[in-house]
């Protein structure tokens, strides 16, 4: 070190540069010190970048996809398994070749006898409106309509064999059937006459159908009232029997046979008159009636779910397993680095006491130690978790209550071997107050001891903060990754096969409570010399 | 001072310890009561159900936990009379949810515990002296840091999700591709069907062995290597430090070989520190390992003192957190006395 710093030159001469740099040339020979610091500086890039890194909602509650769904990465081995992922061609009505039959020919969309009282419009984005649209528009006129005698017995056609519809085509690419299936349907309704005075909307409805290649419609949805002229998304979750249906024809049995000759699905839209305008004021109310309906459809699209999701699959509720990863370093980290700082305050004062002042002081502040070492540990922060209940910042007051006797000992020990050595007595000697050699000459020269007990301190504080919310008691908010291990354990994770939920909450605890042993490690024998040799 | 005058201190020591334990004991359980103004009691109690007692009921209940319904001073005075006049008789009251006396209830599990933890520390404790001893003759080595690597390693391992790795490969994928071969547990601490076959076997005892023994090895396993890193660190530090006395020195020039100086005069020194160690974990052998019993649903107090502060059950949970912290006291005593008793330097004081 420097004898002569903080005279004159640059702040390369400083003491704490001078100091700083000399510790690292020490440091950095140590390997797993540098790999600790490496991992270290990853993990609180990703507490901070969380939002950015997390592909989905992170509330270990939040079901974006079937439960026990597996990495996508895992699908290597699979090749025949199905990958989740978006599989209408155009979702906001941009390219017009993919969702119409036929562009060239709008009849095609219509259906029945009454033709004349359906139109169907696509609007490109304008300046003022910033979406693509499709309207579908039924104007009624008193005439008569085409009822469906006898009604479809699967009811998976209109009561009306009038009715409009637009589709689109996808194709299927996996030879088995998605686990399951979401579609989302954002549309506005309009009306005028006769239907915007009536109650709700009861004359017709929209309906979504998926229709496999050897032509069987099959309705996996149907609007109902009240209905808003504003746009809103409508979330459709396909029944299992729904996708059985739709998607059996395209999937090969074990002998290769394929009942549809294409692996092509046709998703249509429509808006029908429904049973209810036909059965409302006898059996021909149409007569009575003149109005229009138009539905307006901004987008459209449709998430197959299949064995695979995401980077690190889903959790037993079907929530995104990396996004709560992500997110689970924060709680560790947090809770890692406040609970250990403030045992660490506390032992330090308690230590830096007991030691300088010794006799009454010190018995009592150390029979408070004694006391506290007899306490089983984890026994005691549960029922303190539990009674306080179990928010973040109570975890951290539960973690600090046990962990500062160590460093209080150590203080302490410290201390006495130095309070009694010449420059200290000088010190004093020259009317030096307490306090002031407490903070300048004794504190700077046992803080080198801290901080490899610190560090140590941290990965204590994280086995206990993951260890408590195992059992339970975390914030139920908050993603953590102790809680992950609880929910895979609790509904029997691995028995599904899902061990993707067991391996990595659990490594992701170990890699970062070994960084920090790493670091402490590599601390230890740099700066307390009696170990160097070591 | 004597050694007499050192025990009877220690003694003494160890009693205010113990009644200090007991009034923590007592306030600890009624943090919610001053927090909150909240009786365990009424935590327990259905709101609805309440409505429905006469106070004659509500207080034949509070009078089992030896609790009054708003509390004043007088109360509270009451309360822990009650309260330390119970604990000193071993009188810990009757759960709330069995209805049976807790120390029935504490003995049923007591042997689990001991079985387990004594079983998992014992394994610990011999791996992580012999193989510490192993690495102490040479430090600095490649076998050396490796070592201490793997140790920091166990060290920073969460023990219980090691418990969850275990068991997904030794009780489901093991047995799924062995096709049954090897195959483990996936929880308790008994087969109900063996234990009901083996009751009138004549040889049922050993098949009963068999069976727990064959639950315990996982959970066993898992306690084992928790500890294993510290034991391992601890004895190789030690060991390390007793190496540099001048003693060993002259047993060097003396001539006598390396092992004998390493086995005979390093390690037998370098175990009284470990002797500490040793019986403090002892200590904490009922103190259970909540987590480990948890995920191998063993049949213990470490579970039971989590289940039933789950539950509420607040008997259970003062009378097993008395125990294990009076149990934890007398530990420390019978280390203290036996580091006094095997290292002859030691100025009692």
């Amino acid at each position: 070190m420097s004898t002569d710093a903080g005279k004159s030159g640059g702040w390369k001469d400083r003491n704490w540069y001078v100091s700083l740099s000399g510790f690292w040339l020490q440091y950095k020979k140590h390997k797993i010190g540098l790999l600790g610091i490496i991992l270290l500086v990853l993990y609180v890039g990703m507490a901070v970048g969380a939002p950015w890194i997390a592909t989905h909602d992170p509330s270990p509650t939040a079901k974006v996809a079937p439960n026990y769904l597996a990495p996508q990465w895992v699908s290597v081995f699979d090749p025949e398994g199905v990958v989740t992922g978006e599989f209408m061609p155009d979702t906001g009505f941009n390219d017009t070749s993919t969702w119409m039959i036929d562009p060239e020919a709008p009849v095609s969309y219509k259906n029945g006898t009454n033709q004349d009282e359906f139109e169907y419009v696509y609007q490109e984005a304008t300046g003022d409106n910033d979406f693509n649209h499709v309207n579908l528009t039924w104007t009624h006129a008193n005439e008569t309509m085409d009822w469906r005698t006898p009604a479809d017995p699967d009811d998976n056609l209109p009561a009306a064999n009038d009715f409009i519809y637009f589709t689109q085509q996808l194709e299927w690419p996996y030879e088995s059937i998605p686990s399951d299936v979401n579609m989302t349907l954002d549309f506005a309704i309009t009306r005028t006459g006769d239907f915007a005075e009536l109650e709700g909307g009861l004359m017709f409805k929209v309906y979504v159908w998926v229709i496999d290649s050897s032509g069987n419609w099959r309705n996996v949805y149907r609007s109902y009232p009240l209905y808003s002229d504003s746009y809103r998304e409508r979330q459709m979750d396909l029944s299992y029997l729904h996708i059985v249906d739709g998607w059996r024809g395209m999937v090969e049995n074990e002998t290769g046979y394929q009942e549809d000759e294409t692996d092509i699905l046709t998703v249509a839209v429509g808006l029908v008159p429904t049973a209810v305008f036909r059965n409302f004021l006898g059996d021909t109310p149409e007569y009575n009636y003149t109005g229009s309906v138009t539905a307006s459809f901004r987008s459209i699209s449709m998430i197959a779910y299949g064995e695979y999701f995401g980077l690190l699959g889903t959790t037993d509720k079907g929530a995104d397993a990396f996004s709560q990863l992500i997110y689970g370093s924060r709680i560790s980290l947090t809770i890692g680095i406040l609970a250990t700082a403030i045992s660490t305050a506390i032992g330090v004062v308690v230590g830096l006491t007991a030691g300088y002042f010794g006799g009454k002081t010190d018995e009592i502040l150390m029979r408070v130690v004694d006391f506290l070492l007899v306490i089983p540990g984890l026994p005691l922060m549960m029922i303190m978790a539990s009674f306080l209940g179990p928010r973040t910042e109570n975890i951290i007051i539960v973690i600090s209550i046990l962990g500062w006797t160590g460093t209080s000992r150590l203080i302490r020990s410290q201390v006495m071997a130095e309070k009694n050595k010449a420059y200290v007595e000088s010190a004093r000697a020259i009317g030096a107050s307490d306090t002031y050699i407490i903070m300048r000459h004794i504190l700077p020269n046992v803080t080198p001891i801290l901080f490899a007990n610190i560090t140590l301190g941290v990965v204590g504080a994280i086995l206990s903060e993951s260890g408590l919310a195992f059992l339970g008691l975390t914030d139920p908010g908050q993603p953590s990754w102790g809680r992950m291990l609880a929910d895979a354990q609790a509904t029997g994770g691995f028995t599904h096969g899902a061990w993707w939920v067991v391996v990595f909450p659990g490594l992701m605890i170990t890699i970062l409570s070994l960084s920090f042993t790493f670091v402490g490690h590599t601390l230890d024998q740099v700066l307390n010399p009696r170990l160097r040799e070591r | 001072m004597g050694l007499r005058e050192y025990v009877i201190r220690r003694l003494i020591y160890m009693f205010l310890l113990v009644i200090a334990v007991v009034c923590f004991n007592f306030f600890l359980f009624r943090l919610p009561t001053i927090l909150f103004g909240v009786s365990p009691v009424d935590l327990m109690i259905d709101v609805n159900l309440r409505r429905n007692m006469t106070s004659e009921v509500l207080e034949e209940i509070y009078a089992r936990f030896g609790l009054v319904p708003d509390p004043d001073i007088f109360d509270w005075i009451y309360m822990f009379w009650r309260y330390v006049v119970n604990m000193f008789t071993g009188d810990f009251g009757y759960s709330f949810v069995s209805q049976a006396p807790v120390t029935d209830e504490i003995m049923a599990r007591l042997p689990n515990t001991l079985l387990l933890m004594g079983t998992s520390s014992i394994v610990a404790i011999i791996l992580g002296i012999f193989t510490g001893v192993k690495v102490a003759a040479d430090p600095g080595s490649t076998k050396d840091v490796g070592a201490v690597t793997v140790a920091l390693f166990i060290y920073a391992l969460p023990v219980f999700w090691v418990g969850i790795m275990l068991l997904m490969t030794f009780s489901f994928y093991l047995p799924n591709l062995t096709g049954g071969l090897i195959q483990f547990p996936s929880g308790g601490t008994i087969t109900p069907d063996v234990w009901i076959a083996a009751k009138d076997d004549p040889l049922g005892g050993l098949i009963i062995a068999g069976n727990i023994l064959h639950h315990l090895i996982l959970p066993m396993v898992t306690l084992g290597v928790g500890g294993y890193g510290g034991y391992f660190l601890y004895m190789r530090n030690s060991l390390i430090d007793v190496m540099t006395e001048d003693y060993i020195l002259t047993a060097r020039a003396k001539g006598l070989d390396e092992n004998q100086v390493l086995y005979k005069h390093g390690m037998k020194n370098a175990m009284l520190p470990m002797v500490t160690i040793i019986a403090m974990t002892f200590g904490f052998l009922i103190n259970g390992a909540t987590l480990t019993e948890t995920v191998f649903g063993w049949y213990g107090l470490g579970r039971y003192i989590f289940r039933s502060l789950i539950i509420l059950d607040y008997p259970v949970v003062q009378a097993i957190f008395m125990v294990i912290a009076i149990t934890a006291i007398l530990a420390n005593f019978v280390a203290d006395m036996l580091y006094g008793v095997l290292d002859p330097r030691i100025k009692y004081g």
